[in-house]
């Protein structure tokens, strides 16, 4: 299992990915701005890139000839997709706190960067996974349809709260009013989101194993 | 000992069927799979490397089954794809050190040893190596694993005879021990005629013949005759072609009568598997 991280690390994921980060992050620093983009980037662009570069290389092969089980591969892809959604959102939250900091009085018309929010953008991370890698393994190499399906859903989901966070006055106060303030309220927002996000992407990783059972290369 | 033994494979798919494939390679023996294309050759080395689920039938490899035992058997499986590639823009160097990682008897010495003796630059990257080179690549990495038996998907094709010739002779070398056995398929008849001493010939997903190869080439006689003998024979004949001149057929060596007067040749490699195709066409 460490090796095909590895093996991914190396050869699967291009450097570029890992500056990505960094780069898209810095769109926090527009204040009042929509930031449910931000973690999205990475939906939209990352994932779509590795999985035809996977496909282009016949990485599907490539590892089917090693001394692995599918388990593992499963086990091994869906961790390193992890690693990467977690650097997305760690960096973008250090630069949502420099926002913060460097525009005290921003009047946010949508969510703003507080803990509460991260905890939304886990659970939009958390249906992506389900819906993308479920679907993904159903032939292992197929990305385009589960990429498309899982990005609409998640933006839908994205676009939902945010109109109910715009429409409604408890949900408003809750992210952006006194409950931004909160620091109680909001932990308990993200680690609820980080508990879905967990749920969700292991049983994404046992639904993906099942179907990537029945494949043949 | 048995390296590989291939029992009743069964695999249906909506146009093409593996049918009750069958076939043994002994340990330190070289067995050419031949078959035109579609035949059923890459589906039956996919049977063999369990990334298929069968209908039915059992693959044992080194006396055990690779359903039950995959991750084991395949430290011992080298392998070689001469048309597919894998992560071409990565430099042999760095591939190598992600592959070494997944076998526990991987031995740098004997890799450095195969580079040089295969003139490889491992810092080429995997785009700039010529037909040839992949597959030697493909067998250093495999030789430095300590595989056992080495099954390789086409590794001839699109070479040039200098390296065909090349690489048979490596082929030849790497059993000489004994402890070695190679699976290889193709459809380039000329290369099993110099090095294979087992030939499995597989037409329309059913193994033909399997057998030595000497014994495979004199269970068939090509025969030549005027027309009229052709409807002497015509019945025992797997399938004939007519020309100006009389008929040219195959026919098995049990079904041949050399009273008949017809004149019958050893037949090559080729010709017998042109003839199986050509026997498939008119029954069509």
């Amino acid at each position: 299992m460490y090796n095909l991280v590895m093996k991914d690390l190396k050869l699967g994921v291009h450097p570029m990915f890992f500056v990505f980060p960094f780069l898209i992050g810095a769109l926090m620093l527009i204040p009042g701005w929509i930031y449910f983009i931000v973690p999205l980037y990475f939906c939209w662009i990352t994932i779509p890139n590795m999985f035809s570069n996977y496909r282009s290389q016949n990485d599907l092969l490539f590892t089917t000839m090693m001394p692995v089980t599918k388990k593992d591969m499963v086990r091994a892809r869906v961790t390193v997709i992890v690693m990467l959604e977690l650097l997305h959102i760690v960096i973008a939250m250090i630069y949502g706190v420099i926002m913060l900091w460097l525009f005290p009085n921003v009047n946010y018309y949508f969510f703003a960067p507080h803990m509460g929010f991260w905890g939304l953008c886990f659970v939009m991370l958390a249906i992506y996974n389900i819906i993308f890698f479920t679907m993904y393994y159903k032939t292992a190499y197929k990305h385009g349809q589960a990429a498309i399906t899982s990005i609409t859903v998640a933006m839908l989901f994205a676009g939902v709260i945010q109109w109910i966070g715009i429409q409604n006055s408890f949900v408003s106060n809750l992210f952006n009013g006194s409950g931004a303030h909160n620091v109680g309220l909001q932990t308990s927002i993200l680690i609820a989101g980080i508990v879905i996000f967990i749920a969700f992407t292991l049983a994404a990783c046992q639904m993906a194993y099942k179907r990537f059972l029945k494949v043949e290369i | 000992m048995l390296a590989l033994d291939i029992r009743h494979l069964n695999k249906k798919y909506p146009t093409f069927e593996l049918r009750d494939v069958s076939f043994q390679l002994e340990k330190g023996y070289i067995m050419g799979f031949i078959g035109a294309n579609g035949a059923g050759k890459t589906t039956t080395i996919k049977s063999i490397l369990n990334m298929l689920h069968l209908d039915s039938g059992e693959v044992h490899i080194l006396g055990k089954n690779i359903a039950e035992h995959e991750i084991e058997l395949k430290q011992e499986i080298g392998y070689a794809f001469g048309d597919i590639d894998f992560y071409t823009r990565s430099k042999m160097k760095k591939l190598t050190d992600v592959i070494k990682k997944f076998y526990t008897n991987w031995d740098d010495e004997i890799y450095y040893n195969y580079l040089r003796r295969f003139k490889l630059d491992e810092n080429k990257k995997i785009v700039e190596l010529s037909t040839g080179m992949k597959v030697k690549y493909s067998l250093a990495l495999a030789l430095s694993h300590g595989a056992k038996l080495l099954i390789l998907d086409e590794p001839t094709s699109g070479l040039d005879p200098v390296a065909r010739d090349d690489l048979l002779d490596i082929f030849q070398d790497l059993v000489v021990d004994g402890e070695i056995s190679i699976l290889f398929s193709t459809h380039i008849t000329s290369d099993l005629e110099k090095c294979a001493d087992f030939i499995t010939f597989i037409e329309n997903g059913q193994i033909i013949h399997s057998s030595e190869k000497d014994d495979f080439i004199a269970s068939y006689r090509l025969l030549n005759g005027s027309e009229s003998q052709l409807n002497q024979v015509k019945e025992q004949l797997i399938s004939y072609k007519v020309n100006s001149f009389g008929f040219t057929g195959l026919v098995r060596s049990q079904d041949y009568d050399p009273s008949s007067g017809i004149s019958a040749t050893m037949p090559s490699l080729e010709e017998i598997m042109i003839y199986f195709a050509k026997k498939e066409d008119m029954y069509v």
